[in-house]
């Protein structure tokens, strides 16, 4: 063993560093420690449910500690279970991969009243992660403040018939809370002109084939610039169709508040010609994420370079990066970043490793997600590839079965 | 024979599709895997087989380890006759208008500077029930079978 290297977050980004440490140095001890029972995070609880291919990255990942030699050590909170100082103090590395699991809240009047909703708390109730809330009800109306692909992501599925959830891993509940949900009309706003959209063209695109739908767009405007023009087409090419359920496409639009008394009821907009104010049954805010604070990420972050920390300490991915870019994006990091922990890693043998987390209780190990996830794609309901243990009682259940059998 | 895996990718899945090739063949073939963004095209040989794996990203397009190899393919403009290759496609169909646009760009800058494609370019779909290595590997056996007349000596 040449070194000992905790990461802090089994999501994509930990995933894609321990592959890059592992490739460079394969007899190099890496860790993956995660908050949940399971790994592979963002994958597994923000890739959306109809994204299944996005999600065949999770092969790679299994390879990492099938024959790479990475160990997991799931259902461990930094903080609660063991310290941040502490475990600086058992690896020869740390390396924070956490994410961003919190809404970036909307910052406006009215912006805390019932109704308003963020996209990330939404969609871990869709996906059903242990710590989800309740899916709330949406009414006929629901708007969506933001265009990133996030919001895109949601847009489609709020949008989707349930033939058109074929495939996915879309639980029981969540399906039939889409199919009872009563959504007549999305509108869809951003602040920017069509042409400045955070959503990728292909996400656009992939909206050409809903098979319920008439899509509005207003106001897209034009742009010279090929890139936008790209983004432009391919909106234009969605107007029109005679499903049931109306979205609509609105730029330029800065919320201003969120309007209503006891619930939200409109949002308010500044716009080039003035102000604006759109009904709605309520409001999915998409506006990105921030960190939930379990972590001082800011302080750790007011030092930082190029991944870089304080001695040993390390970030990656959007905890590091913040909350732009891709999975693959969090890969391209990956490399650089594992260059630059081998080339100042000083290996300590009197460290203790993974026997910091040894008094903790219900550590659950890679062959414990296995059961996990064998359970859960064993017999799926018609027309899904895998039916998700939702509570975290229930995973630890399946993960300890090694005892028994 | 000689083969080279070339690998175009963007996740790291057609990375992985390729190692496991390069495992599936050493057994009885000299046998590599090349990260696209690695290989210069003055470096085809006609004495060579070329199995090439490539995705796709963003809007159809080549993936990000494939556009450095698309730029000096451009530059360069080499004359590849004689040089024989394959190519495996990784795509998504539930983007189903760009599906496989990558491999195809890829496939079209080879041929169109004079390489010889052996075989269909198959297209995995990664949002399909099947292993891309379930499809791969049987491609590649047939690869291998046609280059072995091809490229004019003992498989």
């Amino acid at each position: 063993m040449t070194g000992q290297i905790a990461i802090i977050g089994a999501g994509p980004s930990g995933c894609f560093l321990a592959q890059a440490l592992l490739k460079a140095q394969p007899d190099l001890r890496v860790d993956l420690i995660d908050r949940l029972p399971v790994p592979y995070g963002l994958v597994r609880y923000g890739v959306a449910a109809d994204h299944q291919g996005t999600k065949g990255v999770t092969r790679q990942f299994a390879r990492l500690f099938e024959r790479q030699g990475a160990r997991f050590f799931g259902n461990v909170s930094i903080g609660s279970d063991v310290g941040l100082e502490d475990l600086r103090g058992a690896y020869d590395a740390v390396v924070l991969a956490a994410g961003l699991s919190a809404d970036r809240r909307l910052e406006i009047p009215g912006s805390d009243l019932p109704g308003v909703h963020g996209a990330g708390k939404l969609t871990r109730a869709l996906y059903e992660h242990p710590e989800a809330e309740a899916l709330p009800e949406l009414g006929a109306r629901p708007l969506i403040v933001g265009n990133g692909n996030v919001a895109i992501d949601l847009l489609r599925l709020l949008a989707k018939s349930p033939e058109e959830l074929e495939g996915s891993d879309l639980g029981q509940g969540p399906t039939d809370w889409l199919a009872a949900s009563g959504i007549e009309e999305i509108t869809i706003t951003g602040r920017s002109p069509a042409a400045a959209a955070k959503f990728d063209t292909v996400m656009i695109k992939e909206l050409g084939k809903l098979a319920d739908v008439s899509i509005r767009v207003m106001d897209a405007g034009e742009s010279d610039d090929p890139d936008a023009q790209k983004k432009l087409a391919a909106l234009d090419a969605l107007e029109g169709g005679a499903g049931a359920r109306r979205i609509t496409f609105r730029f330029g639009l800065t919320p201003v508040a969120v309007e209503g008394t006891d619930r939200a009821t409109a949002v308010r907009f500044a716009t080039a010609q003035g102000e604006e104010t759109l009904a709605c049954t309520s409001v999915l805010t998409a506006i990105g994420f921030d960190t939930p604070g379990d972590l001082p990420r800011d302080a750790l972050l007011r030092e930082e370079r190029d991944g870089g920390l304080a001695e040993g300490l390390y970030a990656t991915g959007w905890f590091r990066r913040g909350p732009r870019g891709t999975i693959p994006d969090n890969r391209a990091d990956a490399g650089a970043l594992a260059e630059r922990i081998l080339g100042a890693l000083s290996p300590d043998p009197g460290k203790v490793g993974a026997g910091i987390l040894a008094g903790l209780d219900e550590i659950t190990d890679y062959d414990g997600w296995c059961r996990i996830d064998s359970a859960e794609t064993a017999n799926p309901p018609p027309g899904r590839c895998r039916a998700k243990i939702t509570t975290r009682e229930g995973m630890l259940g399946l993960a300890r079965q090694e005892d028994t059998q | 024979m000689n083969i080279q895996v070339l690998y175009g990718t963007e996740t790291g899945n057609a990375e992985m599709l390729a190692e496991d090739i390069v495992a599936e063949l050493e057994a009885d073939h000299a046998v590599a895997a090349v990260n696209l963004a690695d290989f210069d095209p003055s470096e085809f040989d006609t004495g060579t087989l070329y199995l090439m794996v490539c995705s796709t990203y963003g809007d159809g397009e080549l993936p990000a380890s494939a556009q450095p190899f698309a730029e000096k393919m451009a530059a360069g403009k080499p004359d590849l006759t004689g040089v024989h290759f394959g190519i495996f496609g990784m795509g998504d169909r539930e983007y189903d208008e760009t599906f496989n646009g990558g491999p195809a760009t890829l496939a079209a800058l080879m041929t169109a500077a004079g390489a010889t494609q052996l075989g269909e370019r198959i297209a995995h779909d990664a949002s399909g029930a099947e292993m891309a290595e379930d499809l791969a590997f049987p491609w590649a056996e047939d690869i291998v079978a046609m280059a072995g007349d091809a490229l004019g000596q003992a498989a």
